[in-house]
């Protein structure tokens, strides 16, 4: 459609707020940063681990076979599937599940931050089918930095689940996790509320 | 001699909000005019921003609950239950049949008071102001049994994850049976003043049009799909806490305007009433609280679970780490969501229909902001 | 031909007027005139806090264990204690309660072994200072006591 780029109504980021991305088109947590000296993290132990059972399905052999190395796990765990996938081929799988699966519906896009891993964000793409009333998660591992491109193509209702909601001159990221739930932006604060801090 | 620009007609941008009382909240939306023709629209949201999910990050599961009430507040035991069914999901428990009864009651009483505040307040944001008084006489009856059941009326806290706290009170089964009663006819009462109103049908038909793919592709749910065409219900699509055992029908219109949108609101009120009717009668008896521990601590893992709220589909995206805290909880908002269609919907249509647009996505910025 | 009829004689106005006609009837009536008359909440209501004291000796019920500390999701509640060497018990010293911070869940009373914290029916708690929300364990035994306007 024509206005796919700049869809309804969001050509200025709505401010202050929950989730996602400055502007459009980047995904939450990644939006670039002073990247702060990484210390090399050993690497992780992992204590517990999601028990995942592998997801056996038509769908789940369609995508393989049509991504092959695109598509790392095809899991499933509570009953509930999820693909984790390269980085690269995650806008490609979404537009194969809306165009030959019917995942015509993209119920949310979300980022969990895992600092001691190396591909430190997942980000995490639900669907959801209303021919075959089924759902389906779609991650991928991003390091910090990395820039996802944008479902906007595919999913027009991607356009607000991919922002930030925050004031565009505030710093930080207040959803990571080394992010204090009492740290803010004092500057920003300071300049704009004229209050000393909000705390 | 006039000025020559006096004459010029230019684009005006206009300011609505966050003050603005047809808004619903703090609410702001930039509107660019041609005249009385809306060019374009830009919201501007966060003003009630708390940080719901951070604070989710920073408690225990069972102390993150009463924070859930808080988004979508005048749905509040609907979004307790969307949590606590998230919850139960990662522990693997299911409430008991008592439980899953009470809560099928008291979240279906809370569509109706979510419902009855839609009507009252678009009603007064279109200019009729006599119905906002019978609605909120009505929403009154149901908040008076949510007190006497749980001890609050709006940010109730009425669920706990894996059942339910409270045992119902003496007379509850005979409270929602009056209810019911009393309710139906009043159903029938803000139809006698609306449905046939040529004001009301003038202000509503044909304004802001969303069509089912439209829908989709926005990922609009709740009654505004359902207008569209859609027959789709979360309650009927992936049943939960025990909504098959019900006999109700998914109200659906065609046009997908906002004269459709009211009249779907208008029968699920009434399918509402059906399934308190046949719920009431069904009570089971037995214990309400499931077989979970004092402290919650759900293993390793993730679950996403969503139910049909008031205003569409309402999802928890919920991470563990298997610690006592939640890792990650992420809130799908229905009303955040919806909101987004809002510039296809009024645009190249008038001012006044912005109003009408708004009230009819029935937004409640709490939950949007979050 | 019907529906130019309705349309000319204004019958879907006159439909709702009726409504509205109807409505005034006085028992229809739903003002509460309330400093006059309070109004009844349930009996379940979850208002003002009280830390209980047992009838028979005038001593508190709390045994300073903190779990309502704990449940507190806004940590607004601060319990402290000193051990008694006579009865091996702890003896509660001061409790402090914020009820600025808080949002009435009821988690503290949900969580109190011994229904010595008791969210009670009173709601009138308007102070005109902010200090003045914070409850401390005298005016939690005692409670509220607000203003009461005769009629």
């Amino acid at each position: 459609m024509a206005d796919e780029q700049k869809p309804g109504g969001s050509e200025a980021a709505p401010p202050p707020g929950g989730e996602a991305a400055k502007e459009p088109g980047k995904t939450a947590v990644e939006a670039p940063k002073p990247a702060p000296p990484k210390p090399a993290l050993p690497p992780p132990k992992p204590p517990a681990i999601m028990v995942a059972t592998p997801w056996e399905s038509e769908l789940a052999r369609e995508l393989k076979e049509s991504f092959g190395e695109g598509i790392g796990e095809t899991s499933t765990y509570l009953g509930q599937n999820f693909i984790v996938a390269k980085p690269g081929s995650a806008i490609p799988i979404l537009e194969y599940l809306k165009l030959e699966s019917d995942f015509d519906y993209l119920v949310d896009i979300t980022a969990v931050d895992w600092p001691k891993r190396a591909d430190r964000f997942d980000v995490v793409y639900i669907l959801y089918s209303f021919s075959r009333n089924e759902r389906v998660r779609v991650k991928i591992h991003i390091p910090d930095g990395y820039q996802p491109e944008t479902a906007v193509g595919v999913h027009l209702t991607a356009d607000w689940l991919e922002r930030e909601v925050m004031p565009d001159e505030w710093q930080g990221y207040p959803l990571r996790k080394d992010h204090g739930i009492l740290q803010q932006d004092e500057r920003w604060v300071q300049e704009n509320l004229g209050i000393e801090s909000g705390q | 001699m006039p000025d020559s620009t006096f004459l010029d007609s230019t684009e005006l941008v206009l300011n609505m909000g966050p003050q603005h009382p047809s808004t619903h909240g703090v609410l702001r939306v930039i509107l660019k005019l041609d005249g009385e023709k809306v060019l374009g629209t830009e919201c501007v949201i966060g003003y009630l921003h708390r940080g719901v999910e951070k604070i989710a990050e920073n408690r225990t599961y069972a102390q993150f609950n009463p924070y859930v009430d808080r988004m979508d507040y005048v749905a509040a035991i609907s979004n307790g239950l969307g949590y606590c069914l998230a919850v139960e999901k990662m522990l693997n428990v299911e409430a008991p049949p008592r439980a899953q009864a009470i809560r099928v009651i008291l979240t279906e009483l809370n569509r109706i008071a979510s419902h009855l505040l839609w009507l009252g307040t678009h009603a007064l944001d279109i200019g009729a102001i006599t119905p906002v008084f019978y609605c909120l006489r009505e929403r009154e009856e149901a908040l008076k049994i949510f007190e006497k059941y749980c001890g609050a009326r709006l940010t109730t806290h009425a669920f706990r994850i894996g059942g339910l706290l409270y045992e119902t009170y003496d007379g509850f089964e005979q409270d929602i049976r009056d209810f019911c009663a009393m309710f139906v006819p009043h159903v029938d009462e803000y139809e006698e003043l609306l449905t046939n109103n040529r004001i009301w049908i003038g202000r509503l038909k044909d304004v802001g049009i969303l069509n089912a793919d439209e829908c989709k592709e926005f990922g609009v749910t709740g009654p505004v799909l359902r207008a569209a065409g859609v027959k789709w219900d979360l309650r009927k699509a992936q049943p939960y806490s025990g909504y098959e055992k019900y006999d109700f029908e998914i109200p659906t219109r065609q046009n997908g305007d906002t004269y459709d949108r009211y009249i779907v609101r208008m029968q699920e009120m009434r399918q509402s009433v059906r399934i308190m009717q046949q719920a009431v009668e069904a009570i089971p008896e037995g214990p309400i609280m499931g077989k979970v521990g004092k402290v919650i601590k759900p293993p390793v893992g993730e679950a996403y679970v969503s139910i049909e709220a008031p205003k569409g589909e309402l999802g928890y995206y919920v991470v563990s780490d298997g610690s006592t805290q939640p890792y990650r909880v992420r809130v799908r908002p229905p009303c955040f969501v919806n909101l987004q269609a809002l510039d296809r919907m009024i645009r190249g249509g008038l001012v006044a229909d912005v109003v009408a647009v708004i009230g009819t996505l029935d937004i409640v910025l709490g939950e949007i902001d979050r | 031909m019907r529906g130019l009829l309705n349309k000319i004689f204004l019958v879907d106005l006159f439909q709702g007027l009726w409504v509205t006609f109807r409505n005034q009837h006085p028992k229809y009536i739903y003002t509460e005139r309330y400093p006059e008359e309070r109004p009844k909440v349930a009996e379940r209501y979850r208002g003002a806090p009280r830390l209980n004291i047992n009838p028979d000796n005038g001593e508190t019920l709390c045994i300073s264990c903190n779990l309502c500390a704990l449940a507190c999701p806004e940590t607004l509640i601060v319990v402290t204690s000193e051990r008694n060497e006579v009865t091996k018990r702890k003896d509660l010293t001061t409790f402090t309660y914020d009820t600025s911070r808080c949002m009435f869940c009821g988690l503290c009373e949900d969580a109190c072994p011994v229904d010595a914290l008791e969210l009670t029916q009173d709601f009138e708690m308007a102070t005109y200072t902010r200090e003045g929300q914070i409850w401390d364990r005298q005016m939690l035994e005692e409670g509220p006591k607000p203003t009461q306007y005769k009629c």
